[in-house]
């Protein structure tokens, strides 16, 4: 069966991914340079600064560095990954609160983690199958997304406060902790 | 049924196809509808009605890598059930949708899960027997309903854009691949949509927009122009589709509105003049439904100020297009997703 019916997925779609890999972490976060890159979605870059402020309180961060993805749907700007590399020794990323935001912060996480940056990436819950789309897209369908509870954009301060509170060990772990180690 | 059909009908393997559509389904290449099968001598069919190179890229998705050729493009219409001249219109199509910034981020992802809204005039609207008339946005026609569905079936297939995966539709909108329309140039007193999108009066042109979603404004019993207008700005002005400080709004206009305007000396641009002008909500009104804008830049606002809906009077923020039965005095408010470009792209010429 199909002999002679074209496979409509086949001429359109691009080489499959190569295999992606997890940077190699830090031990800790004491002293690093953290880079907060959120997406411009409403709250995105209140929880990444509460989650920088954490990171910074009680993790030992030295440095936050906040930047802003302009086109949350679009790969980041080769600029912008020029940039992170070179100020930043760990990003955080997120937060993912859409259709394509949030696959588009997972495939944004996986090309940092290949150059060799480590990052934790914060999508919600409503877009858990999205983001396993795009991390299987992008070879690396086992990418330990953090996921945070939907929705965000219309949470108060002090939810957000509490949020990244919660959510500030979770990046502070992925951010530390080797692949292998982590699932254990 | 004619001597020549009956002996069709015979040779014909119902069977086959049958096992051939369940195939299809099995494989998870279609919108949830049958689709054709597509094979080289079909695609081979449709590609005799371009100029075009084969491999062209057509479409692309530069956030999933993915690409789509002129090829690609053919294996879709196909299978969305197109005739083989249809080819350049879908082509057309994809240029135009290529101007959209909205097709170009995340549109086809978005929980809002719109649709492309494809407007289509000039003299192969009647060569291909596009609808441009009674039941416009309804089904019936075969290049209406299967050209957008052939964009869908490419999104789908090859940018990989699958719902519940990377298409991520909250409740995504009736129709959301047959929302292609014919303007019916001829009952209308004014230029064409492709005109006012920069392309030559009596020239084939294709429209597109992203679009999520259409509302009625019944409006038959009319005494005075004005009424109708302040019904289209009270629609047009409806908080529930308020997202953001200014939208677009495309406007699909009954032949016998556009006549009483006519008929009012007005001409297209001063109907979008006045609506532009007066469909807007007060601050209080959208603070009530928890849409306050006053958290920009020049806010806070007073309880009466009126936030105007359009950005400016530009057919761009404000397409209007000419099409439907006027047998009774209905239009419809068509919201855009993001923006329109405010351009129309030509349709190749058949080169057969």
């Amino acid at each position: 069966m199909g002999v002679g019916i074209i496979d409509p997925t086949r001429s359109g779609a691009t080489p499959a991914a190569s295999r992606a890999s997890d940077a190699p972490r830090p031990d800790s976060l004491h002293g690093l340079r953290v880079g907060l890159l959120e997406n411009g979605k409403r709250n995105a870059a209140a929880v990444l600064d509460a989650v920088g402020a954490e990171l910074s309180g009680r993790h030992g961060a030295e440095q936050l560095v906040p930047r802003t993805k302009h086109q949350f749907a679009m790969p980041l700007p080769d600029e912008l990954v020029e940039e992170l590399t070179g100020i930043c020794d760990v990003v955080v990323i997120g937060v993912g609160d859409c259709g394509s935001c949030s696959a588009s912060a997972v495939a944004d996480g996986i090309r940092l983690e290949n150059i060799g940056l480590p990052t934790a990436v914060i999508c919600t819950d409503a877009f858990a199958q999205t983001s396993a789309a795009m991390a299987e897209l992008q070879g690396d369908p086992e990418h330990p997304y953090l996921l945070t509870e939907h929705p965000i954009a219309n949470l108060g301060a002090g939810s957000i406060a509490a949020r990244a509170g919660d959510l500030a060990d979770r990046v502070a772990r992925r951010l530390t902790t080797a692949r292998a180690a982590e699932v254990a | 049924m004619s001597e020549g059909a009956a002996r069709a009908t015979t040779d014909l393997d119902p069977v086959a196809a049958r096992a051939v559509t369940e195939y299809l389904f099995e494989q998870g290449w279609t919108d949830g509808l049958p689709a054709v099968p597509a094979t080289d001598d079909a695609v081979a069919e449709f590609l005799a009605h371009t100029s075009r190179d084969e491999d062209e890229i057509i479409a692309r998705l530069p956030q999933l890598g993915r690409e789509a050729t002129v090829r690609d493009a053919a294996t879709a219409a196909v299978m969305a059930g197109c005739r083989p001249e249809y080819l350049p219109v879908v082509l057309a199509v994809w240029d135009a949708l290529a101007l959209e910034r909205s097709a170009q981020g995340g549109g086809w992802q978005s929980t809002s899960g719109p649709a492309p809204f494809v407007i289509v005039n000039g003299p192969i609207r009647h060569r291909l027997g596009i609808n441009s008339t009674g039941g416009v946005l309804g089904p019936g026609f075969r290049p209406n309903a299967t050209i957008p569905r052939a964009v869908g079936l490419t999104v789908r297939n090859s940018f990989g854009v699958v719902p519940h995966a990377l298409e991520q539709a909250t409740q995504g909108i009736p129709g959301r691949w047959t929302m292609l329309i014919g303007e019916d140039e001829e009952h209308s007193p004014w230029e064409p949509l492709s005109v006012d999108g920069g392309l030559a009066p009596g020239q084939d042109g294709v429209t597109a927009m992203l679009v999520r979603t259409s509302e009625f404004v019944d409006n038959r019993h009319f005494h005075a122009p004005e009424e109708v207008l302040r019904d289209f700005a009270d629609t047009i002005a409806r908080s529930g589709s308020w997202l953001f400080r200014h939208s677009a709004v495309a406007l699909v206009m009954n032949p016998d509105h556009a006549r009483i305007f006519t008929e009012a000396g007005m001409s297209k641009q001063d109907v979008r003049e006045w609506l532009v002008a007066h469909a807007g909500r007060t601050e209080e009104h959208l603070a009530a439904v928890g849409k306050s804008l006053g958290h920009l830049p020049e806010g806070p606002f007073p309880p009466d100020h009126v936030h105007p809906v359009f950005a400016d009077a530009t057919p761009a923020s404000l397409p209007i297009v000419v099409a439907g039965s006027r047998n009774a005095a209905m239009s419809m408010v068509v919201r855009v997703f993001s923006t329109w470009s405010g351009t129309a792209v030509p349709v190749e010429t058949a080169t057969m």
